[in-house]
């Protein structure tokens, strides 16, 4: 990885530079640490805050699991993988013809950049109608239709950026070697733009898992999102904040540790998307 | 039909029915006096619910809290992010991990965000006001007067790693020669970051900025978890007012009407702003 | 094998007419090089017979067949790019057996064949490595491998040297010719280099703003260009070209440079002498005075920018013939009857 040191800075500005960073990193990681020793305190240990030292208890991560925060989660991944796939299959094929053949012009581009800023509250009220007239109200299949119009619009942006950037030859030259249109989208220009999708997928991924908005509206009962059941922990009850702390550390913990594997490479596929507009 | 029109058919299909569909049914529900609990006197009433919006002090507000909120949080996470953009850059050792930590926030649901942060700031129970009790200060950090700042606060804390995100990769894609000549021509390091890191860098900060904006507008989760609009009415933001007109009140032809004339504001400002980041890329 | 023609092609991207009304015969067997200024609707040629552009109006034959309206793959075309458009999440003998392929051909006799095209071109111990292994050159020969294997009817390259250093390039171009001869395949060269275009072909087109300006073999065209556009662009250094006035055997330009030409031409015209014609000699009635003002040394000969009077003038000699001559000499310079081209100052047209 190449730095740009060629400023060279005084050592107190390099010193007020890591100082930051250290006081960032704390900031980060402290609340993450006292959450974490919440979910492990009694009710009467949570009543002392400060409280560092103490005989720790399982009880809440039970409470947690018997409460069915684990098939929530299961409920969200599925939301977020069809979502995702369903997105990725059909935004690569729509991205690469508005990037490769212009089609409609700058307004489609237009179009699915405006889509992304949509104000979910615009769009919540008819999902709502609709899956009521359907009786698809509580499902998670209303889920996936919301989810849809604001994770389409942002994985399909990204791949235009990708598709722009890819160069075009080798795909005339799989033109050339007797590949079909479709074939060299499928067989030569994709795999260009692999990393690209892995990373907008899981851009996606992450916009659907963390979504509270939607999925509280159409789906508050039977089929909670983890986000939803999150929100059920609501409570100041001393007595069940223990539970609180741990079902929040439910939703961080799977993040954490996605996002340390991946994020090298999501961080470039993001950037590489998003710093284009 | 032509292979262009193929691949686009899919992508059209599922926008219009997951998009462009409810858009318009929106559009319906706001000229309808439709509420959940009287389906069946739903009749068309014009622009009434538009008018009863930009007649009710409530909704100016919401718009005037979250505008608040908006310009506040994001002037905040674009300084602080930009320093520790540049702090990460000039950083040698660790590099990955410190980036990798320092990002995790912005992935975490933001209602587990909200739920975290109540229970750190509680007056009784959080650990934050205790240590500071410690001191002999006594601040509730969700009182009159406070809540908004603290909820500015939370958006600062989740969202800053983005904002570094996109300023660090704009830093990174700066072309290394304006910074040589600067190091031969004897600059001092504000200097050059003010009059070469900065303008350089106005496409990437535009872009950066126009993102988190849109994205603070829609702030709901915090204001759910933790105020739920209060105390009083000092953190009514309007996604949140427009889910409680129409989900708690049942007035979804009212907070159609709401969040139509939202979608306008933001379609004015996408706009705008759009043009001229347009315009900047073209004449720099 | 297969001759390709080309009729009344014409071609716009938007507003802008880049190919106008084209008509072409690209023999069969035969190395053909596009050559011109950047623009001058070379490559849009090249890729409308590859089938990458459609013709607005037109009809393309490659063989008897009317390829017109058909896709790329429907054509039996190999193309090799600048860039080499390698599939770089292939390995190099996979990205080499592509063709075959896509075609459905048996692994084994895919195999086989990219064994025998590696070796032909001298890749053999690269072929498991990825593209991004390979320096330029290395490249260069995957694409040309990927090329010629499947036996295409006809080869299309599109300026496929131009990134490579200069000792590469011209080793690539002497591999290339020896490779078409031996194929005896029908090859279509587009470049913008003048002197890669008369090294490589056997029938050189020389185009300029979407039309042909001139066609046939590199020496004729060199020893006959039709216009002062082909003159300028065919030869390096460039042709001198002075504009004048001649009568009675007498050529005076503005500047007051004359020099003694063909006794027919009377009225406007320009003068064209190619630097080697341009001759040093000894001081006599018809010799002309000059200065030397900058002397180029290119080993075996060398180019001489002269001054006389007002008129520069460009020369190319023989080191024997350089002598005692150095900066600022003075010298004096002449030229052969039949060495002048003359064309017509209102047109640019050849005149002789």
């Amino acid at each position: 990885m190449t730095t740009l040191n060629s400023t060279r800075l005084k050592p107190t500005w390099t010193l007020a530079g890591n100082s930051l960073l250290i006081l960032m990193a704390l900031s980060v990681f402290l609340p993450f640490f006292w959450l974490s020793l919440g979910s492990f305190k009694t009710g009467a240990q949570l009543n002392n805050p400060a409280l560092l030292l103490f005989k720790p208890t399982l009880e809440n991560w039970k409470e947690v699991l018997r409460s069915g925060v684990l098939e929530s989660a299961y409920r969200s991944a599925t939301v977020g993988l069809v979502t995702v796939s369903l997105s990725v299959v059909i935004g690569s094929m729509g991205a690469y013809a508005i990037s490769r053949y212009k089609t409609g012009g700058s307004s489609t581009r237009f179009g699915i950049l405006a889509a992304q800023v949509l104000p979910p509250a615009v769009l919540v009220f008819p999902f709502l109608e609709v899956s009521y007239k359907f009786r698809l109200n509580d499902t998670l299949f209303a889920v996936i239709i919301s989810h849809l119009s604001f994770v389409l619009p942002v994985i399909t942006w990204f791949l235009i950026g990708f598709f722009d950037a890819a160069p075009k030859e080798v795909e005339e030259q799989a033109l050339v070697d007797g590949l079909s249109r479709f074939q060299a989208f499928r067989k030569v220009v994709i795999p260009q733009v692999a990393p690209g999708i892995g990373a907008a997928a899981v851009f996606g991924f992450v916009l659907s898992w963390n979504d509270l908005f939607y999925a509280l509206i159409l789906a508050p009962g039977n089929s909670a999102t983890l986000p939803v059941k999150i929100a059920s922990f609501n409570t100041f009850r001393g007595v069940e904040l223990g539970a609180m702390c741990a079902a929040i550390l439910v939703a961080v913990i799977p993040v954490l540790i996605v996002s340390f594997f991946i994020q090298k490479r999501l961080v470039r596929g993001i950037s590489g998307g998003a710093v284009k507009y | 039909m032509s292979f262009r029109l193929k691949l686009m058919l899919p992508l059209l299909a599922v926008f219009t029915a997951s998009v462009g569909y409810p858009l318009l049914y929106a559009f319906y529900l706001s000229l309808t006096n439709y509420k959940i609990t009287a389906r069946y006197n739903t009749r068309l009433v014009g622009l009434k619910q538009y008018i009863a919006t930009l007649q009710d002090p409530n909704y100016w507000n919401a718009l005037q809290v979250t505008g608040t909120f908006v310009l506040l949080a994001v002037f905040i996470e674009f300084w602080l992010g930009l320093f520790i953009a540049l702090a990460l850059q000039k950083q040698k050792r660790i590099r990955n991990f410190t980036r990798s930590f320092l990002l995790t926030p912005m992935f975490v649901t933001p209602i587990a965000i909200g739920l975290m942060f109540r229970f750190l700031l509680n007056q009784q129970l959080g650990v934050i006001p205790t240590f500071m009790a410690k001191f002999g200060l006594s601040y509730d950090f969700f009182g009159p007067g406070k809540a908004l700042y603290s909820i500015v606060l939370i958006d600062v804390w989740q969202w800053t790693p983005f904002m570094v995100l996109l300023l660090l990769a704009g830093l990174e894609g700066l072309s290394r020669s304006p910074f040589e000549a600067a190091k031969v021509d004897g600059a001092s390091a504000f200097f050059t970051f003010r009059k070469i890191t900065l303008p350089l860098l106005v496409p990437v900060i535009s872009v950066a900025v126009l993102i988190r904006a849109l994205d603070a507008m829609k702030v709901f989760e915090y204001v759910f978890a933790i105020t739920r609009g209060g105390p009083a009415i000092q953190t009514m933001t309007i996604q949140y007012y427009t889910y409680q007109t129409g989900i708690q009140f049942y007035r979804l032809g009212l907070a159609s009407a709401m969040s139509y004339l939202l979608l306008i504001i933001v379609m004015v400002i996408v706009v705008i702003l759009f043009r001229r980041i347009e315009s900047t890329r073209k004449n720099p | 094998m297969a001759s390709i023609s080309l009729k009344q092609i014409q071609k716009s991207f938007g507003e802008v007419e880049v190919v106008k009304g084209l008509d072409l015969e690209i023999p069969n067997g035969q190395f053909t090089v596009l050559v011109g200024p950047s623009g001058c609707g070379k490559t849009t040629t090249l890729r409308m017979i590859a089938g990458l552009e459609t013709v607005d109006s037109g009809v393309i034959h490659i063989g008897d067949k009317d390829v017109t309206k058909l896709e790329p793959k429907d054509r039996d075309v190999a193309m090799v790019f600048q860039n080499y458009a390698l599939y770089a999440h292939l390995s190099v003998a996979d990205n080499i057996g592509f063709p075959l392929r896509s075609k459905g051909v048996k692994k084994e006799e895919i195999s086989s064949r990219v064994a025998e095209v590696a070796a032909s071109l001298g890749i053999s111990e690269l072929l498991k490595r990825k593209p991004k292994e390979l320096s330029g050159g290395q490249q260069q020969r995957v694409a040309i491998g990927r090329a010629i294997i499947r036996n295409p009817q006809v080869f299309l390259f599109d300026e496929p040297l131009s990134n490579l250093d200069a000792k590469l390039r011209l080793e690539m171009r002497t591999e290339i010719i020896r490779l078409q001869r031996r194929l005896g395949t029908t090859a279509v060269y587009v470049t913008h280099d003048q002197e890669e275009a008369m090294t490589l072909s056997d029938v050189m087109v020389v185009m300029k703003d979407g039309v042909i300006k001139q066609l046939g073999k590199p020496d004729d065209i060199y020893k006959k260009p039709v216009d002062v556009f082909v003159a300028e662009f065919v030869g390096s250094p460039k042709m001198n070209l002075v504009k004048g006035h001649a009568s009675a055997g007498n050529f005076t330009a503005p500047s007051g440079f004359q020099i003694k030409v063909d006794p027919k031409l009377s009225g406007e015209i320009t003068l064209g002498i190619r630097p080697e014609d341009v001759k040093i000699t000894s001081k006599d009635a018809s010799s002309k005075q000059g200065k030397v003002e900058i002397l180029e040394q290119l080993g075996p000969r060398a180019i001489l920018t002269i001054q006389s009077g007002n008129q520069q003038i460009t020369a190319v000699v023989d080191n024997e013939n350089l002598k005692q001559i150095t900066d600022k000499t003075n010298i004096s310079i002449n030229s052969h009857l039949e060495d002048h081209h003359y064309f017509e100052t209102s047109t640019g047209k050849r005149l002789n």
